[in-house]
């Protein structure tokens, strides 16, 4: 089920008052984890057997690999985690993919092959579940982690129901733990969490799916050219509608594990403020980033085995994260252009090594990445390299011809809304929402809450999906 | 977690929440909605599930919002015994449910299929992605339907999308962007029941204001036919793949006994007008039942389905709807009847 929907909101205050009764902590963690199962049923109920196929496998394979003296058997077993669970992710994720591809070359070739259909279901939430056990069977491998005592907290770990389907993605050491230990939620924590659950539905329902997605498709999706004005402000638009889709459910999630008496990390930080593409990644989706930096970036040699390697495992590092967001090469377009930035920037700051910007310097760094990130979106959002393209001709004013696609409202409302995205994020640069939280009159929050709660109510959101939830 | 005084916050929050809600619906009961059922991809789904689940063998009226508003379920069963299931969709040619039934081979009811010509004959579907919507709603979708239907939707007047927050704020005076063509927003116009029954909203028959603004939408799109369509030439092709489609799915139909009867309901002044100019009955609702072998029912051919208040030309005012299915009732019933005595 989705956040956003009247059937969550049943289910939630179901849960809260469940793990709210004085029962053994074992018990709620059962009523959790029976939750977490029921939450994501209720998209497609078969799905949930590929839950249990990765809990499982990943619990017998560190189980064995635990036990294994000799490396090759340790090996051995990290390595069929792996492969059961890529191997998942590539048969349901990725497999029309590789066949449309291999047929691609096989014409190319002079072979005649026509694919069979493949009208294979993506699993929701698969690529992030998938993550985070396979987060689990390498950080024992590594030895960064102990394996869980209990199939229970484990199980739970993998399965918890804020973070299932489309992160914050989890490491074991941030959530196994918290299961081991009985632990107590506030009244305080709870209302802090409502908050926070409000936050992320605004995000969502009011900005992204009231006034955001709308422009971004009618331009993106539209068979006529864009002219400048129109193809920034569609542009403008996804940047702003991704933004508040996607850290719209990582507050939200947030927020109903701290009701639950759970902490999360934080997934986003003010990421339009950024000054350079690794300050970006530092900020969005970041633990994806922090995911690929420990599990792909450094195996593949980080930064310690020279330039010409640090550029290649950064290049390969984005490609694959690229890949990991959708089966389609326009995602990898994205993720290349992501690497490609991250190695320029990289080159220039060793090659102005003591440079310090001042704060004009500093803005209209911000501002080139602010741009150059609308450029990575086009790729991201466009339904073919065709319409990225004819994007890209009218950003930079190749369509002069172009008729309008957009009324006044979209440009004004997309205009105010992303500037005061954007505004709010270079407010909040070097600060966390909390510590804005624990400054502003209490007054000023509760009008705050109250507003962001009627604008949900009011902006009669359809419970639509969240983006990411394809990925 | 910020150490805030949360309770007394969240109080604050609650006491303004509560009186923005009260405010804004008070606003739009004045206005004058009252509340009414959403016609939600769950509410078809719902009405078109009931087909499989009661085995269902009376009446199934598709069609487009003119089936939907002029036909009313509680009169229709009143004459007949039985309710009729309505899966009329507004702004959707009902040709792509017509093949859905052919489709399933355990449907044996009888069809009656609205006719508006703007939409049967070139195949527009605004809502046509309901179908595939009920093949693949969910667990979470049905119970999110009824919790809705049965918490929010009997209670709340202002839980209409003609009155959600971005709608409200499109509808505001903005200026015209030069060069770009749009089209007066489809106001809300009906009131709907559990079952999808609809009936005009009463504003549009006492507001005269209101009324002018639904005619005007109507009138700016009908004022020239689609590019695609603007030419005989054009249109031709376009409404005789449209014909063949429906020979194919009342073929099917009738090898397996099912009735089916096209139903051309009335529009009047500038709409009629435009339709009969763009869209001529000989070049479309002749060659129609000509090609199917189906009877149609034109409310041109029938005294008693005229001369009744259409407030904005395409629907049938509240209470006309009711004298009108009276009078109809009794036409599909004999065509039924006919049928299945060939």
């Amino acid at each position: 089920m989705v956040f956003n929907s009247l059937t969550f909101i049943a289910f939630f205050l179901i849960v809260l008052a469940l793990h709210s009764l004085p029962l053994s902590w074992r018990f709620k963690k059962f009523n959790l984890l029976f939750a977490s199962y029921l939450f994501y049923a209720a998209w497609n109920p078969p799905f949930v057997i590929l839950l249990w196929i990765s809990t499982i496998v990943d619990w017998y394979a560190v189980q064995m690999l635990v036990k294994s003296e000799k490396p090759a058997a340790r090996r051995a077993w990290m390595v069929l985690s792996v492969i059961v669970n890529l191997g998942m992710l590539a048969y349901f994720k990725y497999g029309g993919f590789l066949l449309e591809n291999f047929a691609v070359l096989m014409d190319g070739a002079g072979i005649a092959y026509t694919p069979p259909d493949w009208n294979i279901v993506l699993p929701v939430g698969i690529s992030f579940y998938t993550f985070a056990t396979l987060s689990y069977t390498l950080d024992v491998y590594l030895r960064r982690a102990q394996p869980a005592r209990s199939f229970l907290d484990y199980a739970l770990f993998v399965t918890f129901f804020p973070h299932l389907v489309a992160g914050p993605i989890m490491r074991p050491t941030e959530l196994v733990p918290q299961f081991a230990q009985a632990r107590s939620t506030s009244g305080d924590q709870i209302r802090f969490g409502l908050a926070l659950m409000t936050l992320g539905l605004f995000q969502k329902i009011v900005l992204a799916d009231g006034f955001l997605a709308q422009p971004a498709e009618t331009v993106f999706d539209a068979a006529a050219m864009p002219g400048a004005l129109d193809a920034w402000i569609g542009t403008l638009a996804f940047s702003g509608q991704i933004f508040c889709d996607f850290a719209g459910y990582s507050t939200t999630a947030i927020g109903a594990a701290m009701c639950l008496g759970f902490a999360m990390p934080d997934n986003f930080r003010f990421p339009y403020a950024a000054v350079g593409f690794s300050d970006f990644w530092r900020r969005w989706h970041i633990t994806l980033s922090s995911w690929l930096r420990d599990y792909l970036y450094i195996p593949l040699g980080g930064n310690r085995l020279g330039v010409a390697r640090t550029y290649f495992a950064l290049m390969t590092t984005m490609l694959l994260g690229g890949l990991w967001h959708g089966a389609n090469w326009t995602f990898v377009v994205w993720g290349g252009l992501h690497g490609i930035y991250l190695a320029v920037e990289r080159a220039l700051r060793d090659r102005y090594r003591g440079y310090r910007p001042g704060p004009l310097a500093l803005f209209l760094l911000g501002l080139l990445t602010y741009t150059l990130i609308n450029i990575t979106w086009v790729f991201f959002r466009a339904p073919s390299f065709s319409r990225a393209a004819e994007m890209l001709t009218g950003m930079f004013g190749g369509n002069n011809a172009a008729m309008p696609l957009l009324p006044m409202v979209d440009l004004v409302m997309v205009s105010l809304i992303v500037a005061a995205i954007v505004s709010t994020h270079w407010l909040m640069r070097d600060r966390t929402l909390e510590s804005a939280v624990a400054r502003i009159p209490g007054w000023c929050l509760a009008i705050a809450w109250g507003l962001m709660a009627f604008a949900i109510v009011i902006a009669q959101g359809a419970g639509s999906a969240f983006i990411y939830f394809q990925f | 977690m910020p150490v805030r005084p949360w309770g007394p916050i969240l109080l604050g929050a609650a006491v303004l929440f509560v009186f923005l809600l009260v405010l804004w619906e008070s606003h739009w009961r004045a206005f004058g909605a009252v509340p009414g059922y959403r016609n939600s991809d769950g509410a078809w789904a719902e009405q078109r599930r009931r087909l499989d689940a009661e085995a269902h063998d009376g009446t199934v009226l598709l069609g487009s919002s003119r089936v939907l508003f002029d036909v009313q379920l509680d009169v229709w069963e009143g004459i007949s015994g039985t309710a009729p299931i309505q899966l009329a969709l507004e702004g959707t040619s009902p040709l792509a449910f017509l093949e859905d039934l052919a489709a399933d081979p355990d449907f044996h009811g009888d069809v009656l299929v609205g006719v508006t010509p703007g939409l049967f004959f070139s195949g527009r579907e605004i809502r046509g992605d309901v179908l595939a919507y009920t093949r693949d709603q969910g667990p979470s979708q049905r119970s999110g339907h009824w919790l809705s239907k049965t918490f929010i939707e009997p209670h709340l007047a202002f839980n209409d999308p003609d009155f959600a927050l971005d709608v409200v704020v499109s509808r505001l005076a903005w200026p015209e962007r030069s060069g770009l063509r749009t089209f007066p927003p489809v106001r809300k116009l009906s009131i709907q029941g559990p079952a999808r029954n609809t009936r005009m909203w009463h504003k549009l028959e006492v507001d005269a204001d209101y009324r002018a603004l639904v005619q005007a939408g109507w009138m700016s799109r009908l004022a020239q036919p689609p590019p695609h369509m603007n030419t005989p030439e054009k249109a031709q092709p376009i409404i005789d793949a449209q014909i063949a489609r429906a020979v194919a799915a009342v073929a099917t139909l009738r090898a397996r006994g099912v009735p089916v009867v096209f139903l051309r309901a009335p529009s009047i002044g500038p709409l009629y007008a435009a339709e009969e100019r763009d869209l001529p009955r000989a070049r479309t609702w002749d060659l129609l039942l000509q090609r199917t072998g189906a009877p149609g029912i034109h409310f041109m051919d029938h005294s008693e389905l005229q001369g009744f208040a259409q407030p904005e030309w395409s629907h049938l005012a509240a209470d006309e709807a009711d004298r009108f299915t009276a009078a109809l009732q009794p036409i599909v019933a004999r065509s039924f009847e006919q049928l299945r005595d060939r």
